[in-house]
């Protein structure tokens, strides 16, 4: 992905609990890829548990309900759209996300996400994807599936779920 | 009618009274007016006069930008870093450069559609005459809807075409300089630009088309026009094979009149790849469509083409280079790719075919259709016997492909590389171990773009891995297309206007544009089946077509087999090329004029206010890559049309996103009281970009929603059923999309009714839906 002067930061999972933890709201935004590993779907339940809420995009909103996850269903360019408004309060009204996690959404749209979202807002966005996404704020180095299933378990594990 | 610069030379007269020696008398512009249609306001209408439309279209679906480079470089002010609010040396902003970038690309389409078109009507009227007539038949006598909306005169013949080119080149120079440094300085208008070269490169595309229609004598807009073949298998490789790649017709139409006149039509094969084998086909049914653009390298590299004629537009600009690789010639035909070959075009042609069924060249170019004919023809005649060992098999034995994939060092470069993500190392290691079938799955997916072996730090050619590994499967296959018809009959429109206006027939669905898919090609087939199945009308065109016909059901039949070919619920509708699918936009200009009678003659508001608030139509480009596609797209949204883009559709940097929490944005005018009212977000967006196919055909069933439909039962039902088909939740939207109880689905109205009340629904009214103040005033003025 191409990238301008502004890049991201490589980051690990203990950095992004930090993140987190320091961040007013968190939101994490999963897509049509969520079926790509067995595992995603549980990260994505441990960190609704951890107080993230969860913006199901495409059509991960029907795994998300199947599981009983609360989400909230937009289209990523849709969420990312609504983040890029400065007078936005949320999709439940109570405040706009300030940080926006990102996983499981085709590459292309999450590069288009970071993109809008480093220029035209001040949401820090983090790829926890297994790819190193140059235009978020913070991303996961790029990584080997295995390593990459390992950082989540460590970001949830550092998140207490 | 309009005639152009006529000349009268007299070169001697000679009587008592008079002499005259070679005198030349000029006549400018005459205008014969034929047409009593009255004028509407905004005839050849310059980017200021449609301004305002523009922007009622952009206020209500803001430009979502996501910039794919964050710098500007267009000036040697220069490089200009423009992240996060900061400025260039010019002055531009970030939003404003995308908007600039975005008005650039429409403009580089337009100009390609439009180069095309030149070039194809003034080739047809050296040919054909300036008068000759533009007839497509007795059940079309709105030969032109796009033209009469926006140049204001019916053509009649080819020369006439002439004025709407001249009109389209103004324009676009108009265009093309605001993108210059130190003009355009607001994102708003430089969408509004944007949407001006969209319309212009739907007015060129509809010259085009006609143009061949009448010169190529190609289906008129018949309904059942034939199926023909379509995939690999369908080439006889033992008879030499001339292949054609690109857009433009004249040079293959010029090869098939040469085979015929010669006795040699069953002795080759004509045979395409991307736009030019759909109008190959409308020209003679016996040419054969290999596939959409992204075949070209694995087919080059299968060796089986004798001689690669390419013309303009989606070729890959390295062909020469992958033609010696398997010994074929080139000829370049058009003045859009040179490639630095000589220009043979006044040489003997045996002399040309010489040279190259030799070797002594390996390519040449030839500007004039008629010789590419010949020596097309000549030379594969020639060649194919010398080629023999490349056309029984140019790609590597399986042996081969076991060592090529055995060098291969999991860095993962290749899948960082592919613009799909195709996870290409773990398959090569299978293959090293004799397990082709994960390798031959990629082809699936693989658009042909090569950049695995670019990233590939071994020099491991993992294209023709990938194709040898799906040879079997590959090669043997043909499946059935229906030959592109061109425009949609008058008749059909008389027949499906009042249902598509009042919402009974749910939506027409347009599948156009590349094969540049991030998930294959088999979604927009399934995509299209899952909406003929539910009585939509779907229409296709390009390379959406041939994907379209690539995809078979359990006995073996294509839907072009399975669904009829006219314009109406359930129909499957193949236009025909990239250019054809300006029908696609004539059918919907065609349904105010036929079935509304409105008038079109430069009226272009009016008709793009009437289709945008009760044409339920929506234009699905799934596999977007050129700067064509984002012209095309554009166009669409200015004539009032939304557009869903696939992922990639994200690069071109701005969609039109509306936003349904903001009632305001939705407001209209209700054209029989003058009293601006609620609406609702119908089209909710204007150019949107899906992420799986799933959302797509749910985004779709909400596009075709529109505020005049009489009843929205049927448009729901089906929102809701894909909704919770695909999405497994019942949508949490539909309140804001029923007006009254009569638009709710009856066989869950109860439960409907249950869930929008608590979202706090109150009946409303259905306006005479308008955004055009004028309009009112037009009814308060009926009704006196």
């Amino acid at each position: 992905m191409e990238a301008g002067p502004k890049k991201a930061i490589p980051v690990d999972p203990e950095g992004v609990a930090k993140i987190i933890n320091r961040a007013e709201r968190s939101s994490l935004a999963i897509g049509a890829m969520i079926l790509e590993n067995d595992r995603l779907i549980e990260f994505v339940e441990r960190l609704s548990k951890a107080g993230i809420s969860i913006v199901a995009t495409a059509h991960s909103i029907k795994y998300t309900t199947e599981r009983g996850i609360p989400a909230y269903k937009a289209g990523v360019v849709e969420v990312t759209n609504l983040l890029t408004d400065p007078s936005w309060e949320g999709f439940d009204g109570k405040g706009k996300p300030d940080v926006l996690l990102v996983m499981a959404i085709n590459l292309d749209l999450e590069n288009a996400t970071f993109e809008s979202l480093k220029n035209y807002s001040d949401v820090k966005s983090i790829c926890i994807d297994r790819y190193f996404m140059i235009n978020a704020t913070y991303s996961f180095p790029s990584l080997t599936e295995e390593i990459w299933i390992e950082y989540l378990e460590r970001l949830c594990q550092e998140l207490g779920v | 009618m309009t005639y152009k610069s006529r000349k009268i030379k007299i070169e001697k007269v000679e009587s008592p009274s008079i002499k005259i020696d070679d005198m030349v008398i000029e006549i400018g512009e005459v205008e014969e007016d034929t047409w009593d249609e009255a004028m509407g306001p905004t005839p050849k209408p310059e980017w200021m006069d449609l301004r305002d439309w523009d922007h009622k279209l952009i206020e209500k679906y803001e430009p979502f930008y996501s910039p794919t480079c964050d710098m500007c470089c267009l000036c040697s002010f220069g490089k200009c870093d423009l992240t996060h609010g900061k400025k260039g040396a010019c002055g531009i902003d970030s939003k404003t450069q995308q908007a600039r970038m975005v008005a650039l690309e429409c403009a580089i389409g337009t100009a390609a559609h439009g180069a095309h078109a030149r070039h194809l009507l003034e080739h047809l009227i050296e040919r054909l005459g300036v008068d000759y007539k533009i007839d497509l038949g007795m059940n079309i006598a709105v030969e032109a809807p796009i033209y009469r909306t926006i140049v204001g005169s019916k053509p009649e013949t080819l020369g006439d075409l002439r004025e709407g080119m001249d009109y389209s080149e103004k324009e676009l120079q108009h265009i093309l300089s605001s993108v210059h440094t130190g003009q355009e300085g607001s994102y708003v208008d430089f969408e509004s630009k944007a949407l001006h070269a969209g319309m212009i490169d739907n007015l060129v595309k509809e010259i085009a088309d006609i143009a061949q229609i009448v010169g190529y004598d190609f289906p008129k807009g018949d309904p059942d026009a034939p199926l023909a073949d379509i995939g690999y298998g369908s080439v006889d490789r033992k008879k030499p094979v001339v292949l054609f790649i690109g857009h433009n017709v004249a040079p293959g139409a010029e090869v098939i009149t040469y085979a015929e006149v010669n006795d040699k039509i069953d002795k080759i094969e004509v045979a395409g790849l991307c736009c030019t084998a759909h109008d190959l086909q409308r020209r003679r049914d016996s040419a054969k469509i290999i596939g959409p653009m992204s075949d070209q390298i694995q087919f080059i590299r299968s060796g089986i083409a004798d001689v690669i004629v390419v013309d303009e537009q989606c070729v890959r600009v390295d062909i020469l280079e992958e033609a010696q690789k398997v010994g074929a010639p080139v000829i370049a035909s058009n003045d859009k790719m040179g490639l630095n070959l000589p220009d043979r075009t006044l040489d003997n042609p045996d002399e040309i075919v010489d040279d190259l069924a030799t070797g002594r060249a390996p390519g040449v170019l030839i500007w004039k259709p008629e010789k590419v004919g010949e020596v097309a023809v000549k030379l594969a005649e020639k060649i194919a016997p010398i080629r023999a060992k490349y056309k029984e098999g140019s790609l590597p034995s399986e042996e081969e492909v076991k060592n090529e994939a055995a060098r291969c060092v999991s860095c993962e470069k290749c899948q960082r590389a592919c613009p799909v993500n195709l996870h290409i190392s773990p398959t090569l290691k299978e293959a090293a171990n004799g397990n082709f079938a994960p390798l031959a799955k990629l082809r699936e997916k693989c658009i042909g773009c090569i950049r695995c072996e670019s990233a590939c730090q071994r020099d491991i050619k993992v294209l023709s891995l990938i194709e040898k590994a799906a040879e079997a499967k590959t090669y043997s296959e043909t499946y059935k297309i229906r030959i592109g018809r061109g425009p949609i009959l008058d008749t059909e429109i008389r027949n499906v206007g009042a249902p598509i206006v009042f919402g009974e027939i749910p939506g027409i669905i347009a599948f156009a544009g590349c094969s540049n898919y991030a998930n294959g090609a088999e979604e927009v087939a399934r995509m299209a089946e899952e909406f003929l199945k539910r009585n939509y009308i779907v229409v296709v065109s390009g390379c959406a077509a041939m994907s379209i016909a690539e995809y078979k059901d359990e006995n073996g039949q294509t839907l072009y087999e399975r669904y009829p070919g006219t314009f109406d619920a359930g129909g499957l509708v193949n236009t025909g090329s990239c250019v054809s699918n300006a029908h696609i936009i004539g059918a919907a200009i065609k349904i105010p004029a036929i079935f509304a009678r409105r008038n079109l003659r430069g009226n272009f508001e009016e008709i793009s206010d009437y289709i945008f608030n009760r044409v339920g139509a929506v234009g699905v480009v799934w596999g977007a890559m050129s700067q064509k596609a984002i012209s095309i797209g554009t166009g669409l949204n200015r004539w009032g049309i939304p557009i869903i883009m696939g992922p990639t559709g994200t690069k071109y940097r701005r969609l039109y996103l509306g936003r349904k929490d903001k009632p305001e944005k939705w407001k209209l005018y209700d054209a029989k009281t003058g009293k601006k009212v609620d609406g609702e977000p119908a089209p909710e967006h204007l150019a949107y970009a899906a992420e799986s196919m799933e959302e797509a055909m749910v985004m779709i069933a909400k596009l075709v929603m529109r505020p005049n439909d009489t009843t929205r039962q049927v448009k729901l039902a089906h929102y809701i059923d894909l909704h919770q088909r695909y999405m497994g939740t019942f949508p949490d939207d539909v309140h804001l999309f029923v007006r009254t109880e009569a638009d709710i689905p009856i066989n869950a109205k109860k439960k409907i009714l249950e869930i929008i009340r608590k979202k706090g629904w109150k009946p409303r009214k259905i306006p005479d839906p308008t955004l055009l103040e004028r309009m009112i005033m037009k009814k308060k003025e009926a009704g006196k």
